[in-house]
């Protein structure tokens, strides 16, 4: 089973998507703020990332950018998910390495189809 | 007493002539020996009249020197020519007395080229003084031109003291000028350094003065003579010199600066020779005449501070209308998350009737998540934060695309939505979401105030200048110019009161009626769209007929050299790209400079543009950092090693500030749309 780990302050989107996700057939593990997000990115390996950027303690960028900087874990794609969509933050997103961007509110099948996209 | 200058040998004739002219109050003295001390002795005694006596050796001679010698002095050379004889040099002199002498002929003579002397003198007087009034009203008249032409303060006070200075040229000036907020300030200008107490005592002066202008009545003005900031400026000159206390006796002129109740300050002039009472009605009015334009100046900044403190306001509205859509949109997710797993029967089966009224839920969540989107744009536009994405284009396809999606839509109400192109269309320079976005708006307004059955219409066509029917645009095109696409939404619907055409492109405004409020929407569509075309330098315009239905059209122009550029300056200028403008003023004599800047400069950026009119050659580069902009500066100056070339390149930089901005917009204007 894929394993999927969604980082969001927001602990509604955290677990309607997760919910879903499950009935999808994925593992979801939760974290609830960028500290944990980053910690949990580490040990549990997950095959795809879901990342919310505006976080208390560490931001998505910046979890973003320490992953895809590090050898060891650059190559777990990540989905950066915001209310901002203005194009220069998606443009930042890129900058830090992300693989996908989406912008809040999302319609459930974007996420799904972008998922499909990096997991097979 | 008339001075006479006698000039014969010593003799008894000299001695009677002598005697009887100084018995008639005159002094008549007799003249050297030698002509060569005769002149000097008239340098030095300047008399009023030379009498020259005809026997004397040399006495043409002297005439004539005499005479070219005094002209300035008009002094009169008369003869003294003995009766029956002719000279011929008689029309060098001013006149003669022949002998023997009749004393009262002599007498009478004298004194009436005494009166001839005097009157050329007046002559000469007035003549000067009409001069000097001539020149005085001259600079009178190139001062007011001058002030006409500033609404700088500094710069009024200044032409107003070197007109002063040129008309009255006087030593020292003192002046006391009122700032905004209470601070006043001093200034002394000077022919030479003043001395400490010198500066003090014209404060002070100046100050009583400014008191004495208001008596008992309340000063509009309150002055703090002790903390008084003085600004001095004195004249550079060689003579080693200062102006002490004793200035205060010279003669002086002063008055307050001041249109109506609106005081600007008082002004005082020294001069070491009294002012005449020409000087007096020049000096009034010049003063009088700075007043008026600083009147000007003082509203233009206030003006000014207001503009500012506009701008932050909008600029802060804009920011909060951004920062709430953030959040706004935040809670959606999960409610739309929430619903969509209620719907997909994971949590367990749902009735019909619950499914219905779930997906109204979500109808309503996505109509919200628009009207945010709305909000976001609007600020967006007027930040100037949009970011568009502009390319060579063809509409057709969007066209297609939109008819298509509404057909489905409007199945519901029966309402038809066709799709007619005219002719191939040509391409345009757009940011085609954008675009898409404005018919979108205009159809689905169509749509909501299209009652059933009724029919849209969906018409675009390639239309030339004269073409497009100015009355009717919202906002005027600023240059109708070249060919423009024009793309008609027209509907069978309840149509707009003609008075009400104007309001609905207003920020959040509907038409109030009890039709509309069963028609959802914010009202921020349409503005929306008028600020989009703004960017495309489009225009729309409405006809519409109450209850018979509405047309709507947008003109987007036609790919265009110019446009673009201009487009791409605007677009740089919104974005926070760092963006540069290279302005080069091609002029004959160095015409290769834009050759090298060719060469040089655009190496640095791969996006940049040109675009040349008449002698300017402008090149948009955009995303250029301050080092490559020196660089660029450098090597202009460099590869011509003329300072003169520098004024025909000017590098222009967008920086965050508004100023830099503004440059660009005065170049945009030059490159005339």
């Amino acid at each position: 089973m894929k394993k999927i780990l969604i980082v969001d302050d927001e602990r509604d989107i955290v677990e309607t998507l997760a919910f879903m996700l499950k009935a999808k057939g994925f593992e979801c593990i939760c974290a609830y703020d960028g500290e944990e997000g980053l910690k949990l990115a580490k040990e549990c390996s997950p095959d795809l990332i879901i990342l919310d950027v505006m976080m208390p303690k560490i931001n998505g960028y910046k979890i973003c950018r320490l992953l895809k900087y590090d050898s060891k874990y650059k190559n777990i794609p990540i989905i950066m998910v915001t209310a901002r969509s203005q194009e220069e933050d998606k443009e930042i997103g890129e900058e830090t390495g992300a693989d996908e961007y989406i912008t809040k509110p999302f319609e459930f099948n974007d996420i799904v189809e972008a998922i499909n996209r990096y997991i097979k | 007493m008339s001075k006479i200058l006698l000039i014969s040998e010593l003799s008894e004739f000299s001695k009677d002539i002598i005697y009887t002219l100084t018995n008639s109050e005159s002094e008549c003295i007799l003249s050297e020996k030698t002509p060569e001390n005769i002149l000097s002795q008239i340098e030095l005694y300047n008399p009023d009249i030379v009498l020259i006596d005809t026997k004397y050796n040399d006495c043409e001679i002297l005439t004539k020197q005499i005479k070219s010698k005094t002209i300035q002095q008009n002094t009169q050379v008369l003869l003294l020519l003995e009766k029956g004889k002719d000279i011929d040099f008689l029309n060098f002199a001013d006149g003669f007395v022949t002998t023997p002498v009749c004393k009262n002929i002599l007498i009478h003579t004298i004194n009436s080229h005494i009166k001839i002397k005097k009157s050329l003198e007046q002559l000469n007087e007035n003549n000067r003084e009409l001069a000097r009034s001539l020149y005085q009203l001259n600079v009178l008249y190139n001062t007011s031109s001058q002030f006409a032409g500033t609404l700088d303060k500094n710069k009024l006070y200044n032409i107003m003291l070197e007109s002063l200075e040129k008309t009255l040229s006087f030593d020292i000036s003192s002046a006391l000028v009122f700032g905004m907020e209470g601070e006043s300030k001093f200034y002394i200008n000077s022919l030479y350094e003043p001395t400490e107490s010198l500066k003090k005592a014209l404060a002070l002066r100046v100050g009583l003065e400014y008191k004495n202008l208001f008596e008992n009545q309340p000063l509009p003005y309150n002055i703090n003579l002790e903390g008084m900031e003085i600004i001095q400026n004195v004249k550079p000159s060689h003579i080693q010199n200062i102006f002490d206390l004793r200035i205060l006796n010279y003669d002086s002129l002063f008055a307050p600066i001041k249109v109506g109740e609106h005081f600007f300050g008082v002004i005082e002039l020294f001069r070491s020779t009294p002012f005449t009472k020409e000087d007096v009605t020049c000096f009034q009015s010049i003063v009088h005449q700075v007043a008026l334009p600083l009147r000007s100046a003082t509203l233009y900044e206030e003006i000014k501070n207001t503009n500012i403190k506009l701008e932050k306001l909008e600029r802060l509205k804009s920011d909060f209308v951004s920062i709430v859509s953030h959040e706004l949109r935040t809670p959606l997710t999960p409610i739309n998350n929430s619903l969509e797993i209620v719907l997909s029967g994971q949590t367990g089966e749902i009735s019909q009737d619950a499914r219905n009224f779930i997906n109204m839920a979500k109808r309503n969540v996505s109509r919200l998540s628009g009207i945010i989107e709305d909000l976001l744009d609007l600020s967006r536009v007027q930040t100037g934060k949009l970011d568009f994405k502009y390319k060579i284009t063809n509409l057709t396809p969007s066209l297609e695309l939109i008819q298509k999606t509404f057909e489905q839509v409007s199945g519901e109400k029966n309402i038809n939505v066709s799709l007619e192109i005219k002719n191939n269309l040509p391409d345009v320079y757009a940011d085609t979401h954008r675009i898409e976005q404005i018919i979108s708006n205009l159809v689905s307004n169509a749509l909501k105030f299209t009652p059933k059955d009724g029919s849209i219409k969906i018409i675009a066509k390639t239309v030339e200048e004269g073409e497009i029917d100015t009355e009717n645009l919202i906002s005027p095109i600023q240059k109708i110019q070249g060919k423009y696409i024009k793309i008609s939404v027209i509907d069978t619907g309840i149509g707009i009161k003609k008075e009400n055409i104007p309001k609905i492109f207003e920020k959040f405004s509907q038409i109030e009626n009890s039709l509309t409020r069963n028609i959802g929407g914010v009202g921020l569509g349409l503005s929306i769209t008028k600020e989009l075309l703004d960017a495309h330098l489009g225009a729309i315009s409405v006809i519409s007929e109450e209850n018979k239905g509405s047309d709507f059209s947008f003109f987007i122009p036609v790919l265009d050299d110019k446009k673009i550029f201009i487009m791409d300056i605007n677009h740089a200028l919104s974005s926070s790209e760092e963006t540069a403008i290279l302005h080069i003023k091609e002029n004959p004599s160095c015409g290769f400079i834009v050759h090298i800047c060719e060469q040089k400069l655009i190496k640095l950026t791969k996006k940049s543009k040109e675009y040349k009119k008449d002698n300017d050659y402008f090149v948009l580069l955009p995303d250029t950092s301050q080092s490559a902009l020196d660089f660029m500066q450098k090597s202009i100056i460099q590869e011509s090693q003329k300072p003169e070339w520098e004024k025909c390149a000017i590098v222009l930089k967008k920086a965050s500030s508004n100023q830099d901005g503004k440059e660009l917009l005065k170049i945009l204007n030059k490159i005339d749309l």
